[in-house]
């Protein structure tokens, strides 16, 4: 009789968190030009795993197990490579010199400095943001390439070639997972910060696509960002942008209904927000106060804290969300926040002055097909009873590109258009 | 009830381009084969080589191997109950087996 498997279920996605670390661990010890073959052996790990759980059961410390099988993986492979014996040895004798986690204690704090040396590698200035995404999510974050793919609507073979055009800049450029010092730290942690938050934009924006692995992105993304705000290299802004990305992600599955239908921020239950998200919001954002340089993200962090403070939309301090706007508008003038803006003006002084300030935008060639302005424009010409006119802007936003559920979210709206008119 | 053996046959060629997440998902199907109410015993074999002997000349010749010539392998097998051929097919198609690429001969065990 085979031994009774043990009852334990895997943690969720217990092979991607730590696929993430190991491969981050292993391409410390043989070197980022050999993050192929780091990969390569916590793959074989897995395998063996997948092979031989079913039947033995999950062994008691399953995250040590995986390690010890990878590290015996990678020295096979360098005693079988081309490499010279001398060098071979030499990188064996640093993988043996490494414990495996039951044995050390202060290996949960190498393999979170290895995480974070590897995902400031990926995010160097040289490889392009794109491809940084790509491949911090493959190596830190234990994605695969169809898993990146489906989050990005790309197809694996585009995503494929982007990772591997990253890898050979790292090889090419011998890039290190030195940490930078000095000011080349400092520009280095915005890129960071730029890949993570776009990384967890790409999650939060409503396109369409498999809405599982989105929240994912934002979670990983989330996950990044707190593993940097937790390390040394922190600053303020760091704090910021973890504050944002929580306090958002506190509402993922608030903005979506039972039929996956788009619920906006007014009507959402918000019951329903994650208050654990919520309070690590609160404690980054505690965080980002101190000190003196004001980013976009600081502001960013305090509209969203604003809203989170909210018990219910009627209570939301509008005035205080403008100023928040005006702030970030002056840091970063994009038509987006403009928008966003106009929203919240025409909450403090009325739908009319909305209205102004969204055509004034609509005169900007970039802006005027963009979906989001035409619904937004819908929304007040509703609330000032001109539902005529907001048809038509409906009407027009629905021949842009958007998705299923903002489609259906639209439709509904030209609905009401018709029954506000009879 | 007859017994039925499950033997999977595959290359893991299958498995090579599942992410993280997806090794843990198969993982978790075949782990949920080991404990089905009809699974009397399951077993993994280990990798290759294994060793094969045979007679040659009236002496025993004991080599590594097998090393198939076609790819795929005998990698486990499950011992299953099932009324007859027609149930434990019907049983093994839901097998994880043959999403990843194996195949699965069943056959039936004498005894009970």
């Amino acid at each position: 009789m085979s031994p009774e498997p043990s009852a334990g279920v895997l943690l969720d996605h217990l092979f991607r968190h730590q696929a993430g670390r190991m491969v981050a661990h292993f391409t410390r010890l043989l070197g980022p030009a050999r993050m192929d073959l780091a990969e390569e052996v916590v793959q074989e790990a897995m395998l063996r795993a997948l092979q031989t759980w079913p039947y033995t059961g999950v062994p008691e410390n399953a995250p040590a197990w995986l390690f010890r099988v990878a590290h015996n993986a990678a020295i096979d492979a360098l005693r079988r490579s081309h490499l010279a014996q001398e060098k071979t040895e030499s990188l064996v004798a640093e993988l043996s010199s490494s414990l495996t986690p039951q044995e050390d204690p202060d290996l949960e704090e190498q393999l979170r400095d290895d995480e974070l040396r590897m995902i400031v590698m990926c995010c160097h200035p040289e490889i392009p943001r794109d491809a940084a995404v790509a491949l911090s999510l493959k190596t830190v974050g234990g994605f695969g390439v169809r898993e990146i793919a489906r989050a990005f609507l790309a197809d694996d073979a585009a995503i494929a070639q982007r990772l591997v055009r990253a890898k050979r800049q790292i090889r090419d450029r011998r890039l290190t997972l030195e940490m930078p010092r000095g000011a080349e730290l400092e520009h280095r942690l915005d890129s960071v910060m730029e890949v993570i938050y776009f990384m967890f934009n790409e999650g939060y924006a409503a396109h369409e696509g498999e809405e599982l692995i989105r929240a994912d992105l934002c979670l990983e993304a989330l996950r990044l960002g707190q593993l940097i705000a937790a390390s040394s290299i922190a600053v303020p802004k760091v704090h910021a942008l973890v504050a944002l990305m929580a306090f958002h992600a506190a509402r993922l599955r608030a903005r979506t209904d039972e039929s996956g239908d788009l619920v906006l921020l007014d009507s959402q239950d918000r019951s329903r927000w994650d208050s654990r998200l919520i309070a690590i919001g609160f404690h980054h954002f505690d965080r980002s106060i101190s000190g003196d340089t004001v980013t976009s993200y600081h502001a960013e962090a305090a509209i969203a804290a604003t809203h989170a403070r909210a018990p219910h939309p009627d209570a939301t301090d509008w005035p205080m969300i403008l100023e928040f706007y005006d702030h970030l508008l002056a840091m970063n003038p994009s038509g987006v926040v403009a928008l966003n803006r106009a929203v919240a003006l025409g909450k403090v002084h009325g739908a009319d002055q909305a209205l102004a300030a969204v055509d004034t935008l609509a005169k900007d060639p970039k802006l005027r097909d963009y979906y989001l302005l035409l619904a937004v424009r819908g929304h007040i010409l509703l609330e000032l009873a001109r539902p005529g006119e907001a048809a038509n802007c409906f009407r027009a936003a629905l021949e842009k590109r958007c998705s299923a559920p903002e489609r259906r979210f639209l439709e509904r709206k030209l609905t009401e258009c018709r029954e506000r008119a009879a | 009830m007859a017994l039925f053996m499950l033997l999977l046959h595959g290359d893991n060629s299958g498995f090579a381009k599942l992410s993280p997440e997806e090794m843990q998902k198969a993982t978790e199907k075949y782990m949920a084969w080991t404990k089905k109410p009809f699974t009397r015993d399951s077993h993994r074999l280990a990798g290759e080589p294994g060793r094969v002997i045979r007679m040659e000349a009236g002496k025993p010749s004991i080599k590594d191997g097998p090393y198939s010539e076609t790819k795929e392998v005998l990698g486990g097998y499950y011992t299953i109950e099932a009324a007859n051929y027609d149930e434990a097919v019907k049983l093994a198609l839901e097998n994880p087996q043959l999403e990843y690429g194996g195949s699965i001969e069943v056959r039936q065990v004498y005894g009970t």
